[in-house]
């Protein structure tokens, strides 16, 4: 990984679905190859959502940790046009 | 009420506005008759399109004409609408400046001003696409276009979200089917129907009603497919995942943004919505201002039916506000998106912040419910069918939890990149 990869922390707590996919896709959009998106979420749904899309997009979920009353679902972007 | 005039300014003269308007009009007759209070209604248009109508001009035929009202023939007595578009919105001087130059001092402001659907966001889709989002006439050229339309594929797309009436896109397949069920061609038309969502609607009850209605129809779904670019020369359109499709014609849904004037006013988040508390409907950290509809940071759907019933919260507040009275009230989130299915059946997406959708099957009473709509619609922005409406919606609004200052913190943005919600 160079220097110049990001990290980036989106909170979508308290927001149900679409909100977190949604606020992922809008960071993974604006994202380089090799950035990390950090997503938490309350929305249960979000950990199955975010899993299934780095499955189909070959992007690559690095890890879900649960915290305290919500989930931290960490992507590493390595795959996009 | 003190005797020193109290002037509402309401901002944008789309659904929201006007009734927002016509609200505080009638409920404060004697005081504007007497000269207490004002409430100037700013808009870009004197004409007031139902937006709901461009689904049936693109896939039905009708005349845009049909679904247009003169603004002056929709506002009541004791409003003073100015058309004239706001160039800037400035919280610290409490006034609205506007496009010929005048600056209009306000004591309650309300911004109503929508969402813009903007295909140029998207490389190759303003010259690829066709779309019903962005008016009367684009949604004709849909119409005009399968008029035309021998065989081929059809690739429905949602180019961003959050957009404007989330089931529009999936009633958009729903009525291609129909269309050429009707004409006899549906053997020689594929629909292909594109998502960035997980499934074929976002919300997964309701996902259940449209999946196996799309699977039976041989609407094809593919999921995960987040718009980047449509190279029109080569009738082809890509996803950032890297998925490609072609098309013989797209329609897509176009990503959306707040108003110009608040960028310009540099009072939105990245994507220009307002920051707003989603009870009060109060912008966020700023005495006075108000915002409700599509132009405020809510995760919820982009719809009249939100647009409407947070205007009852706003004029209400604004009323309690003015006589220094407690008892604001809160919006509960309450949704309500009809969506049409075909053959004559409808579902209807609701909910609230706190209770997701339920289980449900399509139905024709939900169809002519959603008909019924479109000719309600200009009674409904009058305030004359509240009653009906209370009894409908069940309760949507709750005496809010009196808080000293307005809520500091909006919730979940939608774009929260850049506002409060990206820690
Ligand atoms: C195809 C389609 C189908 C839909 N179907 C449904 C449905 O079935 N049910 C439903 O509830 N909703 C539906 N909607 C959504 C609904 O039309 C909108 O959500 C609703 O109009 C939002 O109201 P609003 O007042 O927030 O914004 P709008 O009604 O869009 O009004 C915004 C107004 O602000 C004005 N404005 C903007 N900038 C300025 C400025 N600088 N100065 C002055 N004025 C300004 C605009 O000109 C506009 O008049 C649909 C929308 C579309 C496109």
């Amino acid at each position: 990984m160079s220097t110049t990869e990001q990290r980036k922390v989106i909170d979508s707590r308290g927001s149900f679905c679409p909100g977190p996919i949604t606020d992922l896709f809008k960071a993974y959009r604006s994202a380089q190859l090799g950035d990390v998106i950090e997503l938490l979420a309350t929305d249960p749904a979000a950990k199955a959502d975010v899993t299934a899309w780095t499955q189909k997009s070959g992007n690559e979920l690095v890890g879900i940790v649960d915290e305290q009353g919500y989930a931290r679902i960490t992507v590493r972007v390595t795959k996009k046009r | 009420m003190t005797d020193e005039m109290k002037r509402v300014v309401i901002v944008g003269s789309g659904d929201g506005g006007t009734f927002t308007a016509n609200l505080l009009a009638s409920k404060l007759r004697k005081e504007i008759k007497g000269g207490l209070v004002s409430v100037q209604l700013v808009g870009e248009h004197l004409l007031h399109p139902f937006q709901p109508g461009n689904l049936d001009i693109a896939f039905k035929g009708a005349v845009p004409d049909k679904y247009v009202r003169a603004e002056t023939d929709l506002i009541r007595k004791g409003v003073e609408f100015i058309k004239d578009p706001a160039v800037k919105i400035d919280f610290s001087a409490r006034s609205v400046a506007t496009k010929s130059g005048r600056t209009l001092p306000y004591d309650y402001l309300v911004i109503a001003t929508g969402a813009v659907a903007d295909p140029s966001k998207i490389q190759g889709l303003a010259e690829g696409a066709l779309n019903f989002h962005t008016g009367g006439a684009d949604s004709r050229r849909v119409w005009e276009a399968l008029q035309s339309f021998e065989g081929g594929t059809i690739v429905v797309a949602i180019a961003g979200t959050p957009h404007k009436c989330p089931p529009s896109p999936n009633e958009a397949a729903f009525m291609l089917d129909e269309f050429f069920q009707k004409r006899g061609t549906r053997g020689k038309v594929k629909i292909r129907f594109l998502t960035p969502y997980p499934r074929p609607y976002p919300a997964e009850k309701v996902s259940h009603v449209v999946e196996p209605m799309f699977q039976k129809k041989g609407i094809d779904v593919v999921t995960f497919f987040n718009v980047d670019s449509v190279d029109p020369a080569k009738h082809k359109i890509y996803s950032l995942e890297g998925e490609a499709f072609d098309y013989d014609l797209l329609i897509a849904v176009p990503p959306h943004h707040g108003a110009d004037v608040i960028v310009n006013s540099g009072i939105g988040d990245q994507d220009g919505y307002v920051p707003t508390d989603k009870g009060t409907m109060r912008v966020v950290g700023q005495e006075g201002a108000y915002c409700i509809g599509d132009a405020t940071t809510i995760p919820v759907s982009k719809s009249g039916v939100v647009a409407h019933l947070q205007s009852v919260v706003v004029a209400h507040n604004i009323i309690a506000e003015m006589n220094r009275a407690k008892g604001l009230l809160e919006y509960n989130g309450r949704i309500n998106c009809p969506m049409e299915v075909g053959n004559h059946k409808g579902i209807f997406v609701s909910a609230t912040y706190t209770s997701p959708p339920v289980d449900q099957s399509p139905s024709t009473v939900k169809y002519y419910m959603k008909r019924s709509f479109a000719m309600i619609y200009w009674r409904a922005l009058g305030g004359g069918l509240e009653r009906v409406f209370d009894v409908f919606f069940g309760q949507t609004r709750f005496p809010a939890t009196e808080k000293e200052e307005p809520e500091k913190t909006a919730v979940a943005p939608v774009a929260s990149q850049g506002g409060k919600r990206e820690a």
